[in-house]
């Protein structure tokens, strides 16, 4: 048990320490102190990160009893899921501002959250699964009611109603899957399944569970929560949201499709079939509204369902492309928030509230302008090269999956459109009545712009390294 | 004195120096942006002039300076790669030439935002060179990609200033610029621009599809992980697979060329733009798609591109003489210009679908030929427009008396236009019709291309007539003050005619590199 503890979870320990370390300081610090408490965050995570390097990886190491693993995968997306949460601690300035008395509470939740997402990866079992998925999102209901006011209140809720309906989906494939199986450890049930002919019965709990999983990822019959909770939360919980529990959620998913679901031919077509749907309800939906945060939301949810599709035609050079793109996406868009978390004192979420707002702050705009056009998939970013990677991938998967593949490159022209609707009222000139607020990033907001941008730009040039390691982790899966 | 020649200088020196006169530590002195940026479309023409001259057309690949490798992103098999051979050879030479006149094009048209307009000019120039010269699918499909960021800027800016400070402005009958005109003009710029980027993104997804299944198919039958031209073997793949990569393809390059039902974007562009992106869009962008399909349709799947030829053939006849008519119906100068663009593109369509040595060089010394006249031609239009406020052939009339100068230019433009002898365009025009006669076409349609050929006399009706409304007739008050044109657009204006005569009286020299 120990020598557990020591070979594979040090990282996720150290992590548990800092939350109750966070959840001791709520109760004996003044509301005063709350600045401690991001910093306390930070310190956590980076120790989290410096401990990943202890992680016994190869060969595969399974403890409690099977019920957790870990390998060079699950360590990569710790890995991922710790640097994403290093930067949105780093942003949580101003909203642990606003609710100071609760500073150590949130920051507390945050790192379980990250703990959550961290163990997701790991899990080798559904019950293990469950718990963890349920952390996760408890974790996330939190944070997302967290701020002040109805809003954020009514955003939560929506949140906890579709999930609690997305979990009792994934129990329900799960109890079929035992049913058939008689187990639910994921090594077991592979080998199980592989063993027998692909039976109607396993295609259903097939089905099943990967609709209560991807739920998360807003996708179509999941899908109308996003809306809302983007309207409602916060930037930095925006940046915690889309990237944290997409990493975790597509981290398991990839696990999930390539052993104990990968025998059911019926579950690859629903999954494309849903990609589709998804990728032409949120690119659509988004054409019409003008609050950039929708815009973003109906983003990630429309990205979510190219690399479901991705996901869904299961091979080893699909999955690295899977990596691939979610490397580049969360940075891209945590880069995208830092700066709405920077501007979001002084505006409303409109579209066109960020008018000329370039000519003020050339450098922070470009930046998330640069940001927004690698979203869009334009070239010298890492946008463009996840898009081409992964495309090559579907591409490959047979003519069955071209129909699909061209209708998500159409939607991608739709998609363009309300990105430019975000990008071109930052280049406007406005009239001189109005005035184009000066922005005044502290520093921590600054870094986490220029760190994500540059990472952005540095990969559009020269992604061969990165594609080389995502492929090796493919590989070792 | 070959070793100084490089491929990624010729490609990367406009980028470099894009980010260059961006960048905050360059002077925001108009008059030395202006001149800085003219100073180095020069030297970048003198640079290709050189290459030129070391340029052996009998056998492009064995020199150092065609050739220049990098491998970028080994696992999907994309080498950074560039190449040189004839026909890209004479589009650097023209990208570099058009680059050079619409940058002293620029001096009146453009009165605000200098360095960003600039910057832009030089980052289109890289995007251009990028497609012309890539080796690899991918790099090719990265530039196509990356010439919509400027060119949407190009199009769609605010280049007239929101306020004109008479001061700075040395053009003849500059400052007269009225506010809300000029928002309008400018909202209208912008919608066209986006207009643009739309069409052109959407085509290029379904291009981006073609190049996807060419790379994968190529990749199982052939077994090279590439995407480089020379290594994609088309012969091995099925015939209904090449035919959907074929069709994938052309869609793409059909909305830049444009191909008739794709074409709506063009007349809105190219009219809502300033003069000297005009003449870029037209002389050099609308060459990058006609450049795809020869890339593409014709060396890389040759077996495809025998069976489309005849219903391409068809699309390019229809482009010539539909959009001929509708030129006619048009009173904007631009927009007349704009739609006989759209014709002559036919015309290099039709010498491409020919699919015989003689139809190619037709069609390349076309797009020569058409971007010389255009250049000239939109020059002339936004000259006419910068003095009387006006495009409309109906409201002009007799500029000649106070522009005797531009009428010259004018009139002897339109003649080459229209294929008298002389000139470039005819040359292009009889070979097209040698072409379309030698080509494998069934005999309706050879007898229906060669004799839409003559019909091309349309072309001479409207430009005639434009020529006619706007230079002769009574001079209104109005017009009774404007100046005849200034140094920099006879400069502009002298070269064009220059290049025309010189391709028209020696054909060969362009002939003899296409051969």
């Amino acid at each position: 048990m120990l020598n557990d503890i020591f070979n594979i979870l040090l990282p996720q320990i150290s992590l548990a320490g800092f939350i109750i370390l966070q959840l001791v300081l709520s109760m004996v610090l003044s509301p005063r102190l709350y600045r401690y408490a991001r910093l306390i965050s930070v310190l956590g995570i980076s120790l989290s990160i410096i401990l990943l390097s202890t992680v016994q990886t190869e060969p595969q190491y399974f403890a409690f009893k099977n019920s957790i693993m870990s390998d060079s995968y699950t360590l990569l997306f710790d890995f991922l899921i710790l640097v994403c949460g290093f930067l949105v601690a780093l942003l949580t300035r101003q909203h642990i501002k606003t609710i100071k008395g609760n500073a150590y509470t949130f920051q507390a939740i945050l790192l379980c959250a990250i703990f959550g997402a961290m163990n997701v990866i790991s899990a080798n079992d559904f019950l293990t699964l469950f718990v963890l998925i349920e952390l996760l999102s408890f974790s996330t209901y939190f944070l997302i009611a967290s701020a002040k006011g109805y809003h954020s209140k009514e955003a939560a809720f929506k949140y906890l109603l579709t999930s609690a309906v997305s979990t009792g989906v994934f129990l329900f494939g799960v109890s079929y899957l035992y049913g058939i199986t008689g187990s639910i450890n994921l090594s077991q049930i592979y080998e199980i399944v592989m063993s027998q002919p692909p039976s109607i019965m396993y295609s259903i709990s097939a089905i099943m569970i990967v609709l209560g999983v991807i739920s998360k990822l807003a996708v179509f019959p999941f899908a109308n929560w996003v809306i809302d909770v983007y309207k409602g939360t916060e930037t930095s919980v925006l940046a915690f949201l889309s990237t944290i529990p997409k990493l975790a959620i597509f981290g398991i998913l990839c696990r999930l499709l390539v052993f104990p679901l990968s025998n059911s031919f019926e579950l690859t077509y629903a999954v494309a079939i849903i990609a589709l749907i998804t990728a032409l309800w949120a690119n659509t939906y988004a054409v019409k509204e003008s609050n950039v945060k929708v815009i973003l939301a109906c983003s990630a949810s429309a990205n979510s369902s190219y690399v479901l599709l991705a996901a869904c035609l299961v091979s080893v050079y699909n999955l690295s492309t899977v990596i691939f793109y979610l490397m580049c996406y969360v940075l891209m868009n945590i880069a995208a928030f830092a700066f709405l978390n920077i501007c979001s004192d002084k505006h409303d979420m409109n579209a066109e509230s960020f008018k000329g707002i370039f000519y003020n702050n050339h450098g922070l705009t470009g930046a998330y302008a640069f940001s927004i056009i690698a979203l869009a998939g334009f070239p010298i970013t890492s946008g463009f090269i996840a898009k081409i990677y992964l495309f090559t991938a579907i591409a490959s998967s047979g003519l069955r999956f071209i129909p699909f593949l061209l209708a998500l490159l159409i939607l991608t022209v739709v998609a363009l459109f309300y990105y430019l609707k975000i990008l071109l009222p930052l280049f406007e000139r406005c009239d001189k009545n109005t005035e184009v607020p000066v922005l005044t990033p502290v520093f921590s907001q600054k870094f986490v712009l220029v760190v994500t941008t540059a990472i952005t730009l540095i990969i559009g040039i020269y992604p061969e390294k990165i594609i080389e390691l995502c492929r090796f982790i493919a590989y070792n899966i | 004195m070959e070793k100084l020649l490089s491929i990624p200088f010729l490609i990367f020196m406009p980028l470099v120096v894009s980010m260059f006169v961006i960048s905050p530590l360059f002077t925001k002195n108009e008059i030395v942006v202006r001149r800085f940026s003219k100073s180095v479309f020069g030297f970048h023409f003198l640079y290709s002039i050189l290459m030129l001259a070391f340029f052996d057309p009998a056998n492009p690949y064995t020199s150092q300076i065609h050739f220049f490798g990098l491998d970028w992103v080994q696992s999907v098999g994309i080498k950074f790669a560039f190449r040189i051979d004839n026909i890209s050879m004479i589009l650097v030479m023209l990208t570099s030439f058009v680059f050079l006149l619409s940058s002293f094009a620029s001096k009146f048209n453009i009165r605000a935002n200098h360095k960003f307009y600039y910057s832009m000019l030089f980052l289109l120039e890289s995007a251009i060179l990028g497609i012309f010269t890539s080796a690899d699918m991918f790099v090719f499909f990265l530039f196509w990609e990356l010439e919509l960021i400027p060119a949407y800027f190009l199009i769609g800016g605010k280049w007239k200033g929101i306020e004109v400070k008479p001061t700075n402005i040395s053009a003849s009958g500059g400052g007269k610029w009225k506010g809300s005109e000029t928002e309008d003009e400018e909202k209208r710029a912008q919608n066209s621009a986006i207009k643009f980027v739309l069409f052109t993104f959407s085509g290029s997804m379904v291009m981006l599809l073609g190049i996807l299944l060419l790379h994968y198919y190529n990749f199982i039958s052939n077994g090279i992980l590439s995407a480089s031209f020379t290594d994609i073997n088309a012969s091995r793949i099925p015939e209904y697979i090449q035919n959907i990569i074929a069709v994938c393809l052309l869609i793409g390059f059909g909305v830049k060329l444009p191909i008739i039902p794709l074409h709506t974007w063009l007349p809105d562009a190219h009219t809502n733009a300033p003069t000297p992106v005009s003449m870029i869009l037209a002389g050099i962008l609308l060459k990058t798609g006609a450049y795809g399909i020869f890339r593409f349709n014709y060396e890389t799947l040759p077996d495809a591109f025998i069976t489309i030829a005849p219903i391409l053939a068809i699309f390019a006849i229809i482009n010539i003489i539909y959009t001929a008519f509708v030129a006619y119906a048009q009173t904007d100068i631009k927009r007349i210009v704009a739609y006989s663009s759209i014709s002559n593109m036919g015309l290099i369509l039709l010498g491409l679908c020919a699919i015989n040595r003689i139809g190619l060089s037709a069609s390349v010394f076309h797009m020569v030929a058409h971007a010389l006249v255009t250049c000239g031609l939109f020059m002339v239009a936004g000259i006419v427009y910068l003095r009387c406020k006006t495009r409309d052939i109906n409201t002009l009339s007799g500029i000649a008396v106070v522009m005797p100068r531009l009428f010259g230019f004018a009139t002897v433009i339109v003649l080459a236009s229209i294929g008298i002898p002389a000139f470039a365009p005819f040359v292009s025009e009889i070979l097209t019709i040698l072409g379309a006669m030698q080509a494998d076409f069934s005999d309706v349609l050879k007898f229906v291309s060669v004799f839409s050929l003559p019909l091309l006399i349309i072309s001479s009706c409207y430009m005639l007539k434009f020529l006619h409304k706007s230079f002769f007739g009574e001079l209104p008050a109005e017009f009774e003050k404007v100046n005849d044109i200034t140094v920099h657009e006879f400069i502009v204006l002298a070269s064009v005619l220059a290049g025309l005569i010189i391709f028209g009286i020696f054909p060969g020299t362009l002939l003899g590199m296409v051969g």
